[in-house]
């Protein structure tokens, strides 16, 4: 019988068993269940009869405030001389409450007034008070109504009406276990249940032919933070999975770069407005002095002002050192592409890098200072624009968004140059997700490279917000814990 | 990137196409479609194209690619009859003037109101905020050739465009906004360009403003237009652009004779510009096996010719610059969403870098120690980084003219900008325990060293050095076999007392400890907090 009860059940019979009947707080005191899970088990019990339930009525009265009376009494009592009706009415918050309380107790013969030029107020009954303060003391001992005299009962009625006492009611519930609930309590068993596996029971064997207490297993435990990895991080590691999918090496290098690789590698010119400090961040007062006139620096030197011999015209202007020498916070990562094309030359290759780049940009829900690129380059003989697309088709699909579009752009340090773009089914409308395009021959061959080089340069964080449904970039680096802690991990699965 | 609105109704007019292939076929232009409503819609386009600042010259690339009017489009000149004189003092002021005439003009609002935001891109692009170019366009009527390109004298009066009386250079210089914004090009130097026609009358002091007598208005029917700069060839760049553009708006073009000291020259110089058709290089870089007459159907819907072995250009078409430019001109023709992509498959495995796995496996071990990630920013200020924990900030490394300064300092250390995070979070559960791995810089001479480092931090009613402690051992054992040693030290994230260097077989890679009262009460965390800050770079190396 006892098995088919909830450990809920169980618990308050077992409550109730030694004692008989409880009241319903006492029982929620003594099992430490919640009020919902007693109210909710008792009606099981009661409706298998385990339990019998009373629900009993009781009015009480209670003290709303003193009567002026006694107040005015005790201050007449307590004087140490005689005192005027001024004397006694400058003692009252206002001159209503001051003849209430006076005119009350002129009339029950407590006090009188006396004297011709100066009206004093004089005792006449020392014990007058005596039944109202007895009425209130019996009241307040919590004395029920059954248990005043009739004297008492009167007076009662007038303070009733006056506002000074008011009958309070209150409801009590109380709990008695029947018979058969003594039964399924299995008082008598008791000495079988474990509370808690202790190592001394383990060792010692006691557990034998014992079971384990029932507990509240619905009951809500205590809330949990994991530790988490964050999610751009996450989505980082999606990223480079897919590059080695695709047959990708992984490049990593400085934050800190020489305008030189930033800008005049990728033939971007020494005046070009996108250089400018409302732009770039440049580092205040430190340059690079190792850069020297090299074989390289001269040839994009070369290519800027004349196009060298790549058959370019060049951006004709004085190319100057000084400008390739400044430091900034690199502005892409294509100057780690085009770092490697310099070191590693026209081997054959496919290589990636996920990594930081940085804007000189107010912050907003679409900008933001610091944020991340998933650039990659392939080298290859026989490489054109159509394995480009290929490569931009094939990679936002194993990302997730299938349906991307490309589209003609222009890039200093590229030609052709493409925009990849995807469909948003949220703002239901096309987005940029990738610059992209073929190195210029002025890019290139002042690198020592001939062979066609692709590359790409996409951001990962519109496509975060696509994937998290949320609108502003701000909120990934927020660095908010509610959401750190409580972003749902599915999320971060494919659409 | 500069902005164009067109009214669709008169672009659709000027182009013979409806408002869905417009908006369609924008994109293919190399044109970002910004925003679309009911009449009009706004392109944003990349200043290595002029010519696509106003309708008028993007409906001709439209018309190109849409096939209804190819090939090499030709824009016929006749003398003008002006001529400007060139002061030879101004060749160290500001030296190269490019003029043009156009007659038979009959502007409405929105033309004037396209060619003057042209003016403004032109400006902003290749005249680089009009230090290199400056435009004036004027009204040709008001004024009587011959002109002169003179300089002169601060005190040099004339009434401006949109002032009340003559007034001296040096007033203009200073009490007006384009002066203040302006004048600095002329800077230092007291001799000032104007051009001046015969009678005397001022038709601009370049780069700053015009003078008062040209404006040009609907009823204008003849424009005369003065580019003045530093850069001869971008002089006559601009000047291509606005003369064409006026062209297809219906202009006849004049040309003026420049008289320089030295030879004269005539401007504007509208001969096509020439590059050699590289059919093989077309070839390679598009993937597409195209007979040359195909290329010049191509090159003939992007508004270009070819003759020869060479490809003509119409002479504004600036971004020409290599035979490979030619090849994109070819795909734009024949449609970039009819070239098919191919996919080329790897032929070698891919790799992963192995410091990055090691960061990436280094967040995995923290994450499982029951640590939240953080990702701050690398930048960040000056009271999160030093006054909060009362350092001089004598290594600092700041960038020029951030645009927020909270976003001025290059970090040399993660845990500054971490607590900066949980002072925005004291009212989320505690305990709170987060981690970083970031980069960060410091100064090394003139040039700057990057490493990486891990940050931990622990934050709750009974956060303490033990706690850190743990963390850090357990974490340095997992992710290198060995053991850390701590040894007792000072350093400015802690608290004295309770902090500990700690070192790797005598090199030392971090600091671990409980942060100060002053450092927590800086950043308003009402709770013990400790933690430790380990650079990962050097650990990586000892462990190589």
């Amino acid at each position: 019988m006892s098995s088919s009860l909830h450990p809920i059940e169980q618990k308050i019979l077992a409550a109730l068993a030694p004692v008989g009947s409880m009241s319903f707080e006492a029982l929620v005191a003594g099992t430490s269940l919640n009020e919902d899970q007693v109210r909710r088990a008792l009606q099981w019990l009661s409706s298998k009869a385990l339990v019998s339930i009373t629900e009993t009525v009781q009015s009480r009265l209670e003290v709303v405030r003193r009567p002026p009376e006694l107040e005015l009494f005790r201050k007449v009592t307590e004087s140490s001389r005689l005192l005027t009706v001024e004397d006694l009415k400058e003692e009252f918050a206002s001159a209503e409450e001051f003849s209430a309380a006076f005119g009350r107790a002129r009339s029950a013969g407590w006090i009188k007034v006396e004297g011709e030029a100066m009206p004093a107020v004089w005792v006449v009954d020392p014990k007058g008070p005596e039944n109202l303060n007895s009425l209130l003391e019996s009241v307040s001992a919590g004395k029920g109504e059954g248990d005043l005299t009739a004297e008492q009962a009167a007076l009662m009625q007038d303070l009733l009406k006056r506002g000074v006492l008011r009958r309070v009611e209150s409801r009590s519930t109380s709990v008695a276990i029947t018979e058969e609930g003594r039964a399924s309590a299995g008082v008598s068993g008791t000495a079988d249940l474990i509370e808690r596996l202790t190592p001394e029971v383990l060792a010692s064997g006691g557990w034998k032919g014992k079971t384990l207490r029932p507990i509240d297993v619905e009951a809500k435990a205590p809330r949990f933070y994991p530790g988490r990895r964050h999610p751009v991080r996450d989505f980082i590691r999606e990223v480079r999975e897919t590059y080695i999918s695709m047959g990708f090496t992984e490049l990593q290098g400085d934050s800190v770069q020489p305008a030189f690789w930033n800008f005049d590698a990728l033939f971007i010119p020494q005046d070009h407005p996108g250089r400018d400090m409302q732009d770039t961040f440049y580092l205040e007062g430190l340059s690079d002095r190792r850069l020297k006139r090299s074989a390289v620096v001269a040839n994009v030197a070369a290519v800027h002002e004349s196009g060298w011999k790549t058959g370019s015209r060049g951006w004709r202007y004085v190319w100057d050192i000084e400008e390739a020498r400044r430091l900034v916070l690199r502005t892409h990562n294509t100057v780690l592409s085009v770092r490697s094309l310099s070191e590693e030359g026209e081997r054959e290759r496919r290589v990636f890098a996920v990594s930081k780049v940085y804007r000189n940009e107010s912050l907003d829900y679409k900008h933001l200072a610091e944020f991340y690129q998933m650039d990659g380059i392939m080298v290859g003989k026989g490489l054109n624009v159509r394995h480009l697309m290929g490569f931009l088709v094939e990679f936002y699909k194993r990302l997730g968004m299938s349906e991307v579009k490309l589209w003609p752009t222009y890039f200093p340090y590229t030609e052709p140059s493409l925009e990849v773009v995807g469909y948003s089914k949220a703002i239901k409308g096309w987005i940029e997700l990738s610059g992209s395009g073929v190195f210029r021959p002025e890019v290139t061959w002042p690198l020592g490279v001939r062979v066609p080089v692709l590359a790409w340069g996409p951001g990962i964080e519109r496509l975060m917000l696509m994937r998290y449904g949320l609108d502003d970039m701000r909120a990934l680096y927020g660095a908010d814990l509610e959401w750190l802690r409580s972003r749902v991990e599915l999320a971060s699965s494919q659409d | 990137m500069p902005v164009v609105r067109i009214d669709l109704k008169r672009f659709s007019k000027m182009v013979g196409a409806d408002r869905r292939t417009i908006l369609e076929r924008l994109p293919y232009v190399g044109l970002d479609i910004e925003s679309v409503d009911k009449d009009s819609v706004r392109v944003e386009y990349s200043p290595n194209r002029p010519d696509f600042g106003t309708d008028y010259g993007i409906a001709r690339s439209l018309r190109g690619l849409l096939g209804k009017a190819t090939g090499l489009r030709n824009f016929p000149t006749s003398p003008s009859g002006a001529t400007v004189s060139v002061d030879r003092r101004l060749s160290a002021v500001r030296p190269y003037i490019a003029c043009a005439m156009v007659g038979g003009l009959d502007l409405d609002e929105e033309d004037i109101r396209q060619i003057i935001s042209l003016q403004e891109d032109l400006h902003n692009g290749l005249g680089r905020k009009r230090r290199v170019v400056a435009i004036g366009l004027h009204d040709a009527d008001a004024v009587d050739p011959p002109f002169s390109y003179r300089g002169v004298g601060s005190s040099f009066k004339f009434m401006r465009l949109g002032g009340e009386g003559p007034q001296t250079v040096g007033s203009i210089l200073s009490d007006t906004a384009e002066g203040r914004a302006y004048g600095g090009i002329l800077a230092r130097r007291a001799l000032y360009p104007v051009i001046v026609d015969s009678k005397g009358v001022v038709l601009s002091l370049p780069p700053v403003i015009n003078g008062n007598a040209t404006r040009v208005t609907k009823k204008t029917k003849r424009m005369f237009i003065d580019v003045t700069g530093t850069d001869g060839k971008a002089c006559d760049d601009v000047l291509a652009v606005i003369a064409t553009t006026l062209a297809e708006a219906g202009g006849k073009l004049g040309t003026v004779t420049i008289r320089y000291p030295g030879k004269p020259k005539v401007t504007p110089d509208l001969s096509p510009l020439e590059l050699p058709l590289d059919e093989g290089l077309v070839r390679s870089v598009l993937g597409l096996e195209l007979t040359k007459a195909e290329m010049v159907r191509y090159l003939a819907r992007s508004g270009l010719g070819v003759r020869g072995r060479k490809v003509l250009g119409p002479r504004y078409r600036v971004d020409l610059l290599h035979p490979v430019d030619i090849a994109e001109e070819v795909a734009l023709g024949y449609g970039i969403d009819r070239i098919g992509p191919i996919y080329p498959p790897s032929k070698e495995p891919g790799r992963l870098d192995r410091f990055e796995e090691y960061l990436d496996s280094a967040s995995t071990v923290m994450a499982g120690s029951g640590m939240i990630e953080l990702m701050t920013f690398e930048l960040t200020d000056e009271g999160t980084l030093y006054s909060k924990f009362q350092r001089p900030a004598a290594a600092r490394i700041a960038v020029q003219n951030p645009k927020s300064s909270e976003h001025s300092l290059l970090r040399d250390a993660l845990i500054p900008s971490m607590m900066s995070s949980l002072s925005g979070n004291v009212k989320s559960d505690y305990p709170q325990r987060v981690f970083e791995i970031g980069r960060v810089y410091r100064r090394e001479g003139d040039g700057v060293s990057e490493s990486w480092h891990l940050g931990c931090l622990v934050a709750h009613s009974q956060s303490s050095f033990t706690e850190a402690k743990m963390h850090l051992e357990s974490t340095c054992r997992i992710i290198s076999g060995k053991e850390a040693e701590a040894a007792e030290a000072r350093h400015w994230m802690f608290a004295p007392g309770r902090c500990a260097s700690v070192t790797f077989g005598g090199n030392g890679i971090g600091f671990v400890g409980e942060l100060g009262p002053e450092a927590i009460d800086a950043f308003g965390l009402g709770v013990p907090v400790s933690g430790f800050e380990i650079d990962l770079s050097s650990l990586f190396e000892l462990l190589k």
